[in-house]
């Protein structure tokens, strides 16, 4: 007796055919263009009303309040037809309809969305480093603007970073929400060729493929920052690129 | 106030600061010449700490007026009245206010010439080179010439202590305060600390120390000061309050500590 097996319709070499293939490639770029600009603004923004957020003047601390609350508590696709379908219908100009392409849409939405949650991640960093810093650097003529780049946020980096990686590996796959958007970005580059010859799972699979090249090349990127930043606070394990780059004798020294 | 020249280094006129209903310091007048080491004790929560703090205006005083070097601290008078400064000028008056503190608040991210130079670079804009070099004449100043590369968490508290010291002189400040420098460090550790003081006491700094260092007091200072309960109880030269205290509260505090 045999069991018959569901005959697969899955051909590898669909994959290996797409997987460099221009339409793939394009969207891979789009893909990192848009994350990477959108986790830029979301950093940007998150430091400016994380600042504003802990100012006790309330002109400040609504304001940013009050975008911490909104876009954290609506879903990103909701944002992302917001202001691509909402604002042009809102003021029904063709000049502004033309300039809000998909692509300067998707960076901005994905930005303003991660700044809400990034806010919340500056601040927690800044609240980690200790009031005496702050008492330090003042007595030593900063100014407190100074004291918070020269001092403060460099301390904080180290709180920060962590959770801003997942925040970036999380923006890079969250960016495929614009196919809502109509961005051809690596998710809807591979739903462009499949809906054209219906080799769905093959290129589900590349496009899976180039999202895993993706996050583990940032991966290593993100431990080797928080290497450097860990200086002279304590000893971390090597990491693989410290491995690699002693390995050729160009390791930098490490103190202790 | 009128004669320019005999002004103290450092004024305080009747000085009142409060945190909410609790009054910390209730009217604290004091002078310290040019070159005189004040050494201030006092029971915990007395408000000698505040002083300090108030001094370099880190905490803005709720009445009476502090000068140090002859301009008020952290408030400007215009036409009789006195408006607080904006933060540059108040920056730019601190910068000549060195402070020690009890945890050192050494930046852990930089290393101990890190630390020495960055406000010299940043705050005095003093080129880089320059910088380096006074920074670590300062550290060899303080015993820690072998330590320029070292971060403070690689340092022992006594040495963490001397950086933070050496960071305080690379502005080359008018004054220093010192906020009890020596609390928090392991027996061992503490005479290195006042070794440092006493040379910097010895080549004319103009210093307020808040300690329980009796015996370092009893060397190094020109006038010793209890304060209790946000007042000065005692004041007189070492001899005097040591051997020989007016008041029943220094009595007592002395025999609690001695």
């Amino acid at each position: 007796m045999s069991i018959p097996l569901p005959s697969l319709d899955f051909e590898p070499d669909v994959v290996w055919r797409f997987l460099f293939s221009s339409v793939i490639l394009e969207g891979a770029r789009t893909t990192i263009i848009v994350a990477v600009l959108a986790q830029a603004l979301g950093v940007s923004l998150g430091i400016a009303s994380a600042l504003m957020r802990m100012s006790k003047n309330p002109l400040l601390n609504v304001p940013a309040n009050l975008y911490v609350w909104f876009f954290r508590g609506t879903p990103l696709l909701v944002q992302l037809l917001f202001w691509y379908n909402g604002v042009p219908e809102l003021f029904d100009n063709p000049d502004l309809t033309h300039q809000l392409t998909s692509f300067r849409v998707a960076i901005f939405a994905l930005g303003v969305n991660e700044g809400a949650y990034m806010t919340e991640i500056v601040r927690a960093g800044i609240e980690s480093v200790e009031a005496g810093q702050m008492d330090a650097a003042k007595s030593l003529g900063m100014t407190s603007g100074k004291a918070m780049r020269r001092v403060i946020l460099p301390q904080a980096l180290r709180v920060i970073l962590p959770p801003t990686g997942n925040e970036f590996i999380a923006m890079l796959k969250n960016s495929s929400l614009c196919f809502a958007i109509a961005l051809v970005e690596l998710a809807n580059a591979a739903r462009f060729i499949y809906s054209d010859n219906y080799k769905v799972m093959e290129l589900l699979v590349v496009a899976s493929i180039w999202y895993l090249v993706m996050t583990t090349v940032f991966s290593l990127i993100q431990a080797e920052l928080e290497a450097r930043l860990a200086a002279g606070v304590r000893d971390r394990p090597p990491t693989l690129f410290g491995r690699m780059t002693e390995a050729f004798g160009a390791g930098r020294t490490r103190l202790r | 106030m009128e004669t320019y020249g005999i002004l103290p280094m450092i004024r305080c006129e009747d000085v009142h600061k409060r945190f909410g209903r609790l009054e910390v310091l209730r009217g604290v007048s004091l002078d310290v010449a040019k070159g005189e080491v004040v050494v201030i004790a006092g029971p915990s929560g007395s408000g000698k700490s505040t002083l300090l703090r108030c001094i370099n205006h880190l905490e803005k005083v709720n009445q009476g007026r502090i000068y140090v070097d002859g301009q008020p601290v952290g408030y400007r008078e215009v036409k009789g009245k006195f408006v607080e400064k904006g933060e540059r000028e108040v920056a730019r008056m601190r910068a000549s206010i060195g402070m020690v503190f009890q945890r050192f608040n050494l930046f852990p991210h930089l290393t101990a010439l890190g630390n020495v130079i960055d406000a010299p670079i940043h705050v005095r804009k003093m080129g880089r080179r320059k910088a380096q070099e006074a920074g670590r004449a300062m550290l060899e100043k303080v015993g820690l010439a072998d330590k320029l590369d070292a971060y403070p968490g690689q340092l022992s508290g006594g040495q963490q202590q001397r950086v933070a010291i050496a960071r305080a002189l690379a502005m080359e400040p008018k004054v220093m305060l010192f906020d009890e420098p020596t609390s928090a460090l392991d027996p061992e550790l503490v005479g290195e600390v006042l070794e440092v003081m006493k040379s910097l006491a010895r080549e004319g700094m103009t210093m307020i120390v808040v300690t329980h260092e009796m015996g370092f007091a009893r060397e190094v200072a020109d006038r010793m000061m209890l304060i209790d309960e946000g007042v000065i109880v005692e004041e007189g030269p070492p001899a005097q309050f040591f051997n020989n205290p007016r008041h029943e509260r220094t009595k007592l505090f002395l025999s609690k500590i001695l």
